[in-house]
């Protein structure tokens, strides 16, 4: 392109820095929640990787026990019957010192030499100490950094409940790339791990190393021919795999929050690139004149938007970096809070979502400013195009957008239609909806704005027929921006309902699972393979507690198997308590007398959903007998867990595995007796350094609920986001009106309009605009509101719930547009009310 | 007549607009020849047409009907595209507003149709700065046009549209936004700088001073040309 017409492109910009800098907002914007939320993901599940690669080693299998472990004469067989060299055993648990979660893990430190030399890479006076020195244990230097500790200094290790009194024996030293890998590891020996956790004769797993070719495979066989009905030989890689699944709809939902602000973020750019196009027209015409051809237009237009594209798109990497710092955190809370212990030490910055944010934006920059660089090579090589001929234009193109919009929206329904459990095709019909109705809103406005004046004429007052005229007059720009805010809204209305029905649908489910008076748990971290457990003795004492009326026990453990992980609750209690299942498919007359005599057992609904599970099915679980059949009675209400869980009656539980333990306890107290006593008394019959969870029904209903809300935090980020991306849009807009109605402005101003006539003038608009983008807001929101509560939360989790449409997130979403929108309007307004209407008639 | 002994040539040229149903006929059988070196006025009320047929001949608009000729080039017969190069080589446009690009400075101004016809060579730029010279403003060549008065900023156009020495220099109403003095000067500038050059003039008016520099005078009325001696008109 010629250097002076790119000249005096970059000149306009200089004149008009603040659109310049709204314009680099909207790409930066929408580039920093992609790649911060990308990062923050990308972050989490490396940690998960290196943590999962590094316990493994280079394990190719693992031979996994049931519910109770692994016993560790399959190990001893293992060696000595098929004189297996390359295998391990391993003892892997959560527990924490002070606030920090750290993985322990129980090695055989000789064992282990071929499969993790890491673990074992220490000089031989603390390999002794590890092997004989009771307690002695083994740090990253960096962890051990963090936490304060020095060779020899003793700490205590909390365990699920228990307390342990350990000594750093040595640290772990390690290269850059496996310093992240080893940091947060606690590795003691085998023996100390089994007597911390109570655990004798038992293994959590044995690691294996088997080729990949027919020797390997025969081996296999071999082994899977001596290993007990309770334990299974499983590939290494099934079980990251499975873990990495377990967060899919997390992320997927993160991923599409962010596009969503990108989205908010493109119409930001069309507008403002559409405004330096109109505000342009008549230099365009110009140079049209002066023999600057189509296609030079287009080019100069794209050239533009390109530049500012990329440097919006570098400082959203910038900006999303330090977004990242903090979304990581929310990130890693999440997933300990609801899939597993994963600790994220640093965000790592890898290039692929950087340059995947990157092309994003550009390529969202590129779509925003193909239409507006189309428009400008139509503007004719004169200059009687007036804002008029080009708003009379907008209004002509009007109803094609609407019937596109409407069309969209149509598409999205007819994808919603196709029988599939796809999640990615629920995100496709979302977006193609929003899309849809949000090309809607042109014709909307045109439509509301009209309204009032049709309806009142001229009792509306000369101040508000000119405001709404004007935004009925510059749909051009009113038309984008009250889309862009009404995107925004309608996605915190969306999301708000889809929360709030959701938060609804879980207090309900917890006033009906929550029936005891108080509940006592043996604390433990989500996803160890070795589920805590009560002691029986204290299960004794606090049955025995002369408060208690009745108690009722559950153990909760995950079984493992080549197809993932099965949640499994047994339950001990009697048919009286059926109640606590709010059945929602089967029948409870022959469902409840099937489960509670142990002929049947219920699936949650996500894991009817996810397994495709429906009363009279039948599911395969393997258990410490082998494979076994257990038929379906009934599919119940479930919020515990997305991945679901199978409930069966402790009796039937028992015949089945060689697990005695039990997880946690609820009691009923008798009538006068007050729970904070009977708390009291629990934790009295708790065996000193024994730590239990007692919580009142009350407390744990909070419990859960604050857990559910801080799930929703990352959510909330997001959405704030993306109506902050809206706020600019709509001031942007407001900046590029004033500039363009100076001239009326000053003509009002030399008729007799005070400065502070203006100034409300301004206002009104503005006010007016928001709060048309909010009234269009309500029913977009809603439906968005049906399709994440119906589709998307169905797809993602299998969870289903009522629709909950409380008042007051619609009257917040309205308010939040008008407050948004005048405050938008403080600045253009001011400015408008200040110039002297000589100047500005002058100048245009 | 042979087209080619004219710079320009208008022949049967018609323009007709549709306005709903209607169908306004603003052009109706335009015949014109002009030499090389002419300065034709063109007169006429407001709506009359004299716009619509200054840009049917630089090639910004499209005729109805007929064919603009210029140096031998039929001007119907280009798509927009070869309309838009042989315009930005061959004509030059003064207009009312005088409509300098506001973004570049004077100097950046003139050099515009060089650059856009590849001419970027030293003795360009010199040759931008001396017709700079010529219409007294080389002091301001780095001034930007908001800064200079309406009769400055005119004579910046009319040196623009000559720069790249077009065959032919088409102008809307030059004086109609200046008193009649600066006016007068500008005009005379005009006169001087085109036929200096023999440069082919199409000016359109309602002054009769600007009509006083003219070879001929044509009115535009009812969509049909008529040609004048100027002492009738005044």
């Amino acid at each position: 392109m010629n250097a002076i017409v790119r000249r005096s492109s970059w000149r306009y910009f200089q004149y008009h820095p603040w659109q310049l800098v709204l314009t680099i907002l909207g790409v930066a914007l929408g580039v920093a929640v992609v790649v911060a939320v990308d990062l923050a993901i990308e972050s989490a599940q490396r940690a998960f990787r290196l943590s999962a690669d590094t316990v493994a080693g280079s394990a190719t299998h693992q031979i996994v026990g049931g519910p109770a472990g692994l016993d560790e004469r399959v190990y001893t067989r293992l060696r000595v019957e098929i004189g297996m060299r390359r295998a391990a055993p391993m003892i892997e648990a959560y527990g924490t010192i002070g606030t920090e979660t750290l993985h322990l893990l129980g090695v055989d430190p000789l064992a282990d030499t071929g499969l993790r030399p890491q673990f074992a890479d220490v000089d031989q006076d603390v390999m002794r100490r590890l092997l004989t020195e009771p307690g002695a244990a083994l740090l990253a230097k960096t962890t051990a950094r963090r936490l304060g500790l020095r060779v020899n200094d003793r700490f205590t290790l909390k365990l699920g409940g228990r307390s342990a009194s350990l000594v750093l024996a040595g640290l772990m030293a390690a290269d850059v790339r496996a310093r992240a890998a080893i940091d947060g590891l606690l590795i003691v020996d085998i023996a100390t791990a089994q007597e911390l956790l109570d655990y004798l004769g038992r293994l959590s797993w044995v690691d294996l190393v088997l080729a990949e070719d027919a020797t390997g495979t025969a081996l296999a066989e071999r082994i899977a021919a001596i290993l007990p009905p309770d334990a299974e030989l499983v590939p290494t890689a099934a079980r990251s795999a499975s873990m990495t699944q377990m967060t899919r709809a997390f992320r997927t939902n993160l991923t599409a929050m962010s596009l969503l602000a990108l989205l908010v973020g493109t119409f930001l750019i069309y507008n403002t690139m559409t405004f330096a196009v109109l505000q342009r027209r008549s230099l365009i015409g110009t140079l049209r004149i002066l023999g600057v051809t189509r296609a030079g237009i287009f080019r100069l237009v794209l050239t533009e938007g390109m530049a500012v594209a990329i440097v919006g798109a570098v400082l959203g990497l910038l900006a999303g970096v330090a977004l990242g710092q903090g979304l990581v955190r929310l990130v890693t809370r999440t997933i300990n809070d609801l899939y597993f212990v994963v600790n994220v030490s640093e965000l790592l910055i890898a290039p692929g979502p950087m340059i995947k944010a990157f092309l994003l934006g550009l390529a969202a920059t590129l779509g925003a400013i193909l239409i507006p660089a189309r428009e400008a090579t139509k503007i004719p090589p004169r200059l009687a195009l007036s804002r008029a001929e080009l708003e009379s234009r907008v209004r002509g193109v009007m109803p094609r957008l609407a019937f596109t919009g409407a069309l969209l929206a149509l598409g999205a329904a007819a994808l919603l239609a196709v029988p599939t459990q796809s999640l990615v095709l629920a995100f496709v019909a979302l977006f193609l909806l929003i899309l849809g109705l949000t090309l809607l809103v042109p014709l909307a406005v045109a439509g509301l704005a009209q309204l009032p004046v049709q309806l009142a004429g001229h009792a509306l007052g000369i101040q508000a027929r000119l405001a709404l005229r004007g935004i009925g007059a510059s749909l051009s720009r009113t038309g984008v921006a009250i889309a862009a805010l009404m995107l925004a809204l309608a996605t915190t209305i969306g999301v708000g309902v889809m929360v709030a029905s959701f938060r609804a649908s879980v207090a309900d489910w917890l006033d009906t699972t929550l029936t005891a008076d108080v509940y006592v748990t043996a604390p433990s971290l989500i996803s160890s393979r070795l589920p805590a457990h009560l002691e029986p003795d204290f299960i004794a004492r606090v049955r025995a507690l002369p408060g208690v009326a009745a108690a009722t026990s559950a153990r909760r453990v995950e079984l493992e198997s080549q197809s993932g992980v099965t949640q499994v609750l047994a339950l001990d209690m009697p048919q009286s308590h059926a109640a606590r299942f709010s059945l929602i498919a089967g029948d409870a007359e022959t469902a409840f007398p099937e489960f509670f005599g142990a002929r049947a057992v219920l699936v949650s609904e996500p894991y009817a959903y996810r397994h495709r599970v429906q009363p009279g099915s039948r599911i395969a679980l393997r258990t410490d007998r082998g494979v076994v059949s257990f038929p379906v009675a009934g599919v119940y209400r479930d919020y515990g867990s997305e991945q679901g869980e199978v409930a069966m009656i402790r009796a039937l539980y028992d015949v089945q595995f060689n697990d005695p333990h039990v997880t946690s306890l609820a009691l009923y107290l008798k009538p006068d007796i007050d729970a904070s006593k009977a708390i009291a008394a629990v934790r009295a019959a708790a065996r000193a350094g024994n730590e239990i969870w007692v919580r009142s029904n009350r407390d744990l209903r909070a419990v859960s609920l604050e857990i559910f809300d801080r799930t929703f935090t990352i959510t909330n980020v997001l959405r704030l986001l993306a109506v902050l991306a809206a706020f600019v849009g709509i001031l942007s807009a407001l900046m590029a009106l004033s500039l363009e109605r100076a001239r009326e402005f000053g003509t009002l101003r030399a008729l007799g309009l005070t400065p502070g006539q203006v100034r409300s003038l301004v206002m009104l608009q503005t006010g007016l605009m928001g709060l048309a983008a909010g009234v269009l807001a309500l029913p977009v929101g809603a439906a968005l509101a049906e399709l994440l509560i119906h589709v998307i939360n169905r797809r993602a989790f299998g969870w289903s719930m009522d629709t909950l449409l409380p008042p007051a997130v619609f009257a917040e979403a309205v308010l939040l547009s008008v407050a948004s929108a005048l405050l938008a309007g403080v600045y253009p307004a001011w400015k408008m009310s200040r110039a002297v209407p000589a100047e500005i008639l002058r100048e245009e | 007549m042979t087209p080619n002994k004219n710079l320009l040539t208008l022949r049967g040229l018609a323009r007709v607009y549709k306005e709903g149903d209607r169908i306004r006929q603003v052009l109706d059988g335009i015949d014109l020849d002009l030499r090389a070196g002419e300065a034709v006025a063109l007169l006429g009320r407001s709506g009359s047409g004299k716009s619509t047929l200054l840009n049917l001949i630089g090639g910004i608009d499209q005729a109805s009907a007929g064919e603009v000729h210029i140096d031998g080039v039929n001007l119907t017969e280009l798509n927009e595209r070869e309309r838009t190069l042989f315009r930005r080589r061959h004509i030059g446009f003064v207009y009312q507003s005088y409509n300098l690009i506001p973004t570049l400075t004077v100097e950046e101004n003139l050099l515009l149709p060089l650059e856009l016809n590849g001419r970027t060579r030293a003795a360009d730029a010199d040759a931008a700065l001396r017709l700079l010279e010529e219409v007294g403003l080389r002091d301001r060549c780095a001034s930007f046009p908001d800064r200079l008065s309406g009769g400055e900023q005119q004579r910046v156009a009319i040196a623009r549209a000559l720069v790249h020495e077009p065959l032919l220099v088409l102008a809307d109403e030059p004086t109609g936004t200046l008193d009649a003095e600066t006016g007068h000067q500008v005009l005379r500038l005009f006169d001087r700088l085109v036929r200096e050059r023999g440069k082919g003039l199409i000016i359109v008016t309602h002054s009769k001073a600007v009509s006083e520099i003219a070879d001929r005078v044509l009115t535009l009325k009812d969509g049909r040309l008529t040609e004048h001696a100027a002492e009738v008109l005044w």
